[in-house]
């Protein structure tokens, strides 16, 4: 999986690119544990832009985000939804448990 | 370097020769052996487990090219390496030495520099190659660990989800691992009312880690199903063990469906699965599932909902849950078998079997001879339009008067209580504790659950059950129950049971108490035949079920009171009563006779 990450102000945004799934774990927790201990940034962005495949341990690692967040005072958004990755979101309902941006 | 010392074995019977090397062998930290021939080379080979071996080649007895031969035919489980130190320099004799199983060949005479060099530089050569030595055993015997988890995950799954009770004739099911076993898990069990509950359940991930999350559904759904539990309580039950056991990121996806064929209604929670389908007798899509809530364990238990949606059938048709390796499932140029390919090979056949039997083909043909990258799994309940479906409970065999000890539970729910209480559970849990009323589970749930809400729904709700015969009226009920239970302020329901002697049985009287208005019960109870194979009305069988199931059933007041006597079982008297004794064994309860209607 490829990872760009980006800060502005407030605001981080980690753009996923390829296959999110078991494998990515130790990119996606290298590129978030930056971000987390980046004390101004209050709004977590994950654009899904370029991902093609999502499968449920990818869910995990996005819940196991939103925790660790939660407990830094910073909201997760999801953002960039599209065809089969925005079918696993709503399938599992992610919409209610983290804000969802187009 | 902090490695301890090699063992170098050192092969020459020129004793000047085998000294040199030998002190600048232990010069180094290392210990040094020696042979003054090839056979003794052997030997001391053997003994000594050298871990590296200078040779030189022209020796007595034996030379040293027959001896890197010999010991190079011996088994062992570790690299030697044979250095040749010999004065023979011609090519022939380096490649012969080489080709014996020499490593390395060092002409004579040779500095003690190049001695020194080439003896460290095997020392490093051999600490490496014990390093991957420990390193591969270390893998082995993770290997073997996993192996033997991976048999006991397996066993344990396939006795989870191989239970008797999946193999009721309704139910189709399979389940294919990705991994040496499943992380899906598949249930079902009866209530005690007859309804079938279903749980398909599938764990993020697979293998171990998936089932191992999945593993504590099982008791839980199986407990709270024989119990009567409805199936938001479940939900909610599942969810609450989830969440208190996994860690954050890990959680079940699961559908959970009841079928009940009496009264014709499939009820359906959905977290994270693809959509339940109900595929009709003309192959259609007659209702859909999809999933409105997140999958278990991960909301905690104040935001998490057990909401269910219920849906009235009126034609047979197939029941199908699944879960997502089965619509991800990926033909070889990565497209999906999908929700559309599921309706499109159940809809195929006729009939449950040839239904499932065509699911499951299609699915293989669609995977091209590759394994699911994830578990596959489905579950199928052929659900019956059956009218004519007696309730049949065996015959209790006479007991022993002894045995019977009399019995009294009298309770008073009130709003508050009725608003948050799985009442219909929660009171046969007692009374179903005696033993004299153990067998009779499934039929005193049927009787109590039907008075009970009628009491509940009818009494305090003031809802009419003709809404149920209208089209989309069953849903309209259910809401309709749903809003008026949560603003419920004020009623009362008392309930009491007793098991008492009555002549020569044993019986249950059930008496049931509501504050409502009461209903015109003469008028609507002698409806004839209101269990009668015609009646297409949802309402009124409830009570016509009760009365099928009791010895009598009594209304009175104004239709707020009723009184039903069941029968437990003869008993077989050891000294006669009188008939005076008998007599004064009443039913009490019964109110005034002249407002009763019999049955």
């Amino acid at each position: 999986m490829l990872i760009a990450n980006e800060v502005s102000g407030d605001r981080a945004t980690l753009k996923l690119g390829g296959r999110f799934d078991f494998h990515s774990h130790r990119d996606f927790r290298a590129a978030y544990e930056k971000v987390l201990e980046t004390g101004a940034v209050r709004e977590i962005i994950i654009h899904f832009g370029e991902v093609d495949y999502l499968d449920s341990s990818a869910l995990g690692m996005l819940l196991l985000l939103r925790e660790k967040a939660e407990g830094t005072g910073k909201n997760v958004v999801l953002a960039g939804l599209h065809g089969t990755v925005k079918q696993v979101l709503d399938i599992a309902n992610f919409g209610k448990l983290f804000s969802v941006k187009p | 370097m902090n490695n301890p010392g090699l063992t170098i074995l050192i092969v020459d019977d020129t004793p000047t020769n085998a000294r040199q090397l030998e002190a600048v062998a232990r010069k180094l930290g290392h210990v040094a052996i020696l042979a003054g021939n090839g056979v003794e080379a052997i030997d001391k080979f053997k003994s000594e487990q050298p871990d590296l071996i200078f040779m030189d080649i022209m020796m007595p007895v034996m030379d040293g090219i027959t001896a890197a031969r010999h010991i190079r035919g011996l088994p062992t489980d570790k690299w030697t390496p044979i250095v040749f130190f010999s004065a023979l320099e011609q090519m022939q004799d380096i490649v012969r030495g080489l080709e014996a199983g020499g490593d390395d060949y060092i002409v004579k005479p040779a500095s003690l520099q190049i001695l020194r060099a080439k003896i460290n530089s095997y020392a490093r050569m051999l600490s490496l190659q014990n390093e991957v030595r420990a390193n591969a055993e270390e893998l082995r015997n993770w290997r073997m660990d996993a192996e033997e988890q991976s048999r006991l995950g397996a066993h344990v799954m396939s006795r989870l989800t191989d239970a008797a009770s999946l193999r009721d004739p309704m139910i189709r099911h399979f389940n294919m691992p990705a991994d040496t076993f499943s992380g899906d898990l598949l249930c079902a069990a009866r209530a005690p009312g007859e309804v079938l509950n279903v749980l398909l359940a599938d764990a993020a991930g697979h293998g171990l880690a998936a089932a191992l999350s999945a593993m504590p559904l099982t008791q839980a759904f199986y407990s709270m199903t024989a119990k009567g539990f409805p199936l938001p309580s479940i939900a909610e039950e599942l969810n609450r063990k989830l969440k208190s056991i996994l860690p954050p990121d890990r959680f079940v996806a699961a559908t959970l469906a009841a079928i009940d064929v009496r009264n014709q209604t499939v009820e359906v929670w959905n977290g994270g699965n693809p959509d339940a389908l109900f595929i009709n007798t003309r192959g259609e899509v007659a209702m859909q599932w999809a999933s409105n809530h997140p999958p278990l364990g991960i909301l905690p238990d104040k935001l998490f909902s057990g909401m269910t949606e219920t849906v009235v059938f009126h034609e047979p048709g197939d029941l199908l849950l699944c879960s997502d390796g089965l619509t991800e499932a990926e033909n070889p140029a990565g497209g999906w078998f999908a929700i559309d390919g599921v309706r499109d090979h159940l809809s195929r056949a006729q009939g449950g079997e040839a239904r499932f039997t065509s699911l499951l083909k299609g699915v293989m043909e669609h995977l091209g001879g590759h394994p699911g990258r994830d578990d596959i799994s489905a579950l199928m309940v052929s659900v019956p339009i059956d009218r004519r479906r007696q309730i049949r409970f065996d015959t209790p065999i006479p007991s022993h008067q002894g045995h019977l000890a009399e019995w009294r539970l009298d309770l008073s729910y009130g709003a508050q209580e009725l608003r948050y209480i799985d009442v219909v559970p929660a009171v046969l849990g007692f009374v179903t504790q005696i033993n004299a009323l153990k067998p009779h589970q499934g039929a005193l749930f049927l009787i109590f659950s039907e008075l009970f809400n009628n009491a509940l729904d009818h009494g305090l709700l003031g809802l009419d059950s003709a809404t149920k015969s209208w089209i989309g009226g069953f849903e309209l009920y259910m809401n309709q129950r749903g809003e008026r239970l949560a603003k419920l302020r004020n009623g009362r329901i008392d309930i009491a049971f007793q098991l008492h002697q009555d002549g020569t049985r044993a019986v249950l009287d059930i008496s049931m108490t509501d504050t409502g208005p009461g209903f015109d019960f003469e008028q609507r109870l002698n409806k004839p035949d209101a269990l009668g194979v015609g009646n297409e009305q949802a309402y009124g069988r409830g009570i016509a079920l009760v009365k099928n199931l009791c010895d009598q059933v009594v209304y009175s007041g104004n239709g707020n009171k009723v009184w039903a006597r069941y029968l437990v079982s003869d008993l077989i008297l050891e000294n006669e009563e009188s008939e005076d004794e008998a007599a004064r064994r009443k039913p009490d309860g019964a109110g005034d006779v002249a407002d009763l209607v019999m049955f």
